[in-house]
């Protein structure tokens, strides 16, 4: 039963989410919306309940799963596409490589001895 | 085609049919995956995805059909990414530690990860279409979709630069690691999230809860960054060319 609350939980933090872009009109979805204040509510009870626990561990360990049914989408268009996929798997590869770099490079440039953990 | 039509029309009468498939490719997946010791190229999420698209082909089951029963899977995936609010808020201390690095990297960073792959595929010539659909490469799916419909892309294209962009994040992290002398996990973390969004973070909780917190963290900011800035910025662009 635990888990069934924490699930609960987690889908009402969800609709909150839709609630406050229904009348923000705030481009970001309700997951995130929900993320933060779940967050913001753990920090302010100062512990993680049972219920919680026991439905976001197990959700977090399918994410993967979760977005497979949409990008395998993908494999359904080759063929609209045909000719522009070297140009896009060049872009995509290389640009992740060099946003990679760029941002770990950013961040040891940035993070100082003080921040050492 | 293997089954016969009605037998097919039958079993596709209900969600349970594209929920058991996408259960299954998943879980051959992991074990594949697993039986060639994890290699850092092929993760789970490809091998899977791949055999489910083999699968789709083979019965002959349109990927309209297919998406409308997987439905019933896909809705959690709004409560999944409220969950992520748990290992954010048990990371909150080491957060607080680095917020100002996090906050000058995040901007740059997300600005970068849409700017890189964009320019290189106009420089090769791609049309706006293919443009704003790979825009948004790095960023959690559902924001995403919202970003890439605001910008005129095509949502399936969009998915699978998600699926591509998130795979090779993995490997291109662990290089430039490796090129930087990098072992804080907070670090690699938070470059997994922020790049490889959801596939990256899955990664990152595979390494540590601490890299996985720094993932779910770089993630969510990226999501919202983007789809804040990217249709702005996608506008004042048409306007100037």
């Amino acid at each position: 039963m635990p888990a069934l609350s924490g699930f609960l939980w987690l889908v009402s933090y969800w609709l909150i989410g839709e609630v406050v872009i229904h009348f923000t009109g705030l481009p970001i979805s309700s997951g995130v919306i929900g993320m933060l204040l779940l967050c913001a509510t753990l920090a302010v009870r100062g512990r993680v309940p049972t219920s919680i626990a026991s439905a976001a561990q197990p959700l977090i360990a399918l994410l993967a799963m979760l977005i497979m049914p949409g990008v395998v989408g993908v494999f359904f268009i080759i063929g609209e596409l045909a000719g522009q996929w070297t140009a896009i798997l060049i872009a995509l590869l290389l640009g992740t490589l060099l946003s990679v770099i760029t941002t770990l490079w950013l961040l040891k440039r940035l993070i100082t001895p003080t921040h050492a953990r | 085609m293997l089954a016969d039509t009605s037998l097919l029309t039958m079993l596709t009468t209900t969600p349970l049919f594209a929920v058991g498939l996408t259960l299954a490719a998943y879980l051959i997946g992991n074990a594949l995956f697993q039986r060639l010791k994890r290699p850092s190229w092929l993760p789970a999420i490809l091998i899977a995805a791949l055999l489910l698209a083999g699968a789709l082909a083979l019965i002959g089951l349109p990927y309209a059909t297919y998406q409308q029963g997987a439905t019933w899977l896909t809705v959690l995936l709004g409560p999944a990414t409220v969950a992520l609010g748990m290992p954010l808020y048990q990371q909150l201390p080491r957060i607080m530690e680095l917020w100002r690095p996090l906050a000058i990297c995040l901007p740059i960073a997300a600005t970068l990860a849409a700017f890189y792959a964009m320019a290189i595929a106009w420089l090769l010539g791609s049309s706006d279409t293919i443009l704003a659909s790979i825009a948004a490469k790095s960023v959690t799916a559902p924001i995403a979709i919202g970003i890439t419909e605001q910008l005129g892309g095509t949502v399936p294209l969009l998915m699978g630069a998600l699926l591509i962009t998130g795979v090779v994040t993995i490997p291109c992290v662990s290089l430039a690691a490796r090129l930087l002398r990098i072992d804080d996990e907070r670090l690699i973390g938070f470059a997994l999230g922020l790049n490889g969004h959801a596939i990256g973070t899955v990664r990152a909780f595979e390494i540590s809860p601490q890299a996985g917190a720094f993932a779910s963290l770089g993630m969510s900011l990226t999501g919202i960054f983007t789809a804040l800035l990217l249709p702005l910025a996608w506008r004042l662009m048409e306007m100037g060319g």
